[in-house]
């Protein structure tokens, strides 16, 4: 059979191996399985980045019409990713610091870091400053939900806290408590570049 | 009445003339153009030449770079690597060694980074398939003839590489140090039927094994070698194996 790659209805470019029945099967050669856990890696991340979710759960893998059919279902082949599996793949991501367990001290939901939190405080910063928000107090729920989309559009509160605390240790950032909770300063500092 | 080509028989002999300066003029015309032809491929080859030398450490040096060369090289229709099969002039500019060699460089890299997924054990099919892509040319310019010569060249090297022939005609090249036993082959060769894929049943229903036999066979291909992969949900559950260097991968 050939094996070749697939672009799902959402636009994104399932790799061939996505269409060997194996790729969907936890393997016992612990060689092999290093191969392919690095696929699942690549698979994941790169999917996260392209539809922007921040999520995955084992239950992704337990029901269908979730945001991961695309990846964790594979019809044309008639294979699917099974949850034991799936969770392994989890604790892997984990284990490279790809992924962190959220909530943690369970391990069936993670947060994705298709960019680190050192990536994302980047981000932060360089659009706190190419839209003029340096010096102003913002609340995080005008970063996150901005009038106009912007890269940060829908990052988690947690994940955003996060690229703050990184800036703050090198004062690009300062917390300050507001009526509603907690917002942020951006400063101008050096650009850490 | 004034013909231009004259009356009588003299009418013939002129007629015979002009045509033959014609042919001559027309002769003269293509000569130019060959001189011309010929004088620019010998300076593009001089500058080829000269930009090969320069760049001799870095072609040798540098992957990146010697990519980029290959790539521009078969973009305007030159393979630096396809010269005369013994020596010549590219192999002396470039100092890499013949033709046959290059490819089993190129040979042993696609075995190497194929490894992993096909547990060092590739179709000499494939190989030709990825090399012909790798350098951009046309299908059928590499045979598998060549493929396996070049093999050949690298015994030396000790490295282990090895052409299998398998049932029913199938060359195979393997790559890792480790000898294929016999049923081994036999399991690759039921897999190669059907598109990589086998299972116990399979091999006691066409090779007359009993079950014990194909399930060690296998088990060894999946644990020992890491020669196939396990696969759960084959139909009503069953299980099934899959050799990857059966499979056809599009890159």
């Amino acid at each position: 059979m050939a094996l070749s790659t697939h672009t799902t209805p959402t636009g994104f470019l399932l790799p061939s191996i996505h269409s060997a029945p194996p790729f969907f099967t936890q393997q016992p050669n612990p060689a092999t399985q290093a191969t392919v856990t690095e696929q699942w890696t690549k698979l994941i991340l790169s999917y996260a980045r392209f539809r922007r979710l921040f999520t995955l759960r084992v239950e992704d893998a337990e029901t269908s019409g979730g945001d991961w059919d695309e990846v964790s279902r594979n019809p044309r082949i008639n294979r699917r990713l099974l949850p034991s599996y799936l969770e392994y793949i989890i604790s892997q991501l984990v284990a490279k610091g790809l992924a962190v367990y959220e909530p943690a001290k369970q391990t069936r939901s993670v947060q994705l870091y298709w960019r680190l939190p050192e990536e994302w405080a980047e981000v932060l910063h360089e659009w706190a400053s190419s839209t003029g928000q340096l010096n102003t107090i913002m609340t995080f729920y005008e970063i996150v939900e901005p009038p106009l989309p912007s890269e940060l559009s829908n990052l988690p509160i947690s994940l955003l806290k996060k690229a703050i605390g990184i800036l703050a240790k090198t004062a690009r950032a300062q917390i300050i408590a507001v009526a509603d909770g907690e917002g942020v300063r951006f400063l101008a500092g050096t650009s850490g570049r | 009445m004034h013909r231009l080509g004259g009356v009588g028989i003299a009418a013939f002999d002129r007629q015979k003339l002009s045509t033959q300066s014609y042919a001559q003029l027309s002769n003269q015309l293509s000569k130019t153009q060959v001189d011309n032809l010929q004088a620019q491929l010998t300076l593009f080859r001089e500058s080829l030449l000269r930009f090969a030398s320069t760049h001799r450490e870095d072609i040798k040096k540098d992957p990146n770079f010697r990519h980029a060369f290959q790539q521009m090289c078969s973009n305007i229709g030159v393979d630096p690597l396809a010269g005369p099969r013994k020596g010549g002039w590219w192999a002396e500019a470039l100092d890499l060694g013949d033709w046959q060699y290059e490819l089993g460089v190129q040979i042993v890299d696609i075995c190497v980074s194929t490894r992993e997924r096909n547990g060092g054990l590739i179709e000499v099919n494939e190989l030709v398939r990825i090399l012909t892509k790798l350098r951009g040319l046309e299908a059928g310019a590499i045979t598998e003839e060549d493929v396996v010569r070049s093999i050949k060249t690298l015994e030396p090297l000790g490295a282990g590489y090895e052409v299998i022939e398998m049932d029913g005609g199938k060359k195979m090249v393997r790559s890792v140090v480790k000898q294929l036993d016999q049923d081994q082959t036999v399991v690759l060769a039921v897999a190669q039927v059907h598109g990589g894929m086998v299972d116990e049943q399979m091999l006691m229903r066409e090779k007359g094994w009993t079950e014990a036999r194909a399930k060690a066979a296998l088990q060894n291909m999946l644990l020992r070698d890491g020669l196939c992969w396990l696969d759960e949900q084959g139909e009503g559950d069953t299980v099934l194996y899959w050799v990857p260097s059966a499979m056809q991968w599009d890159p």
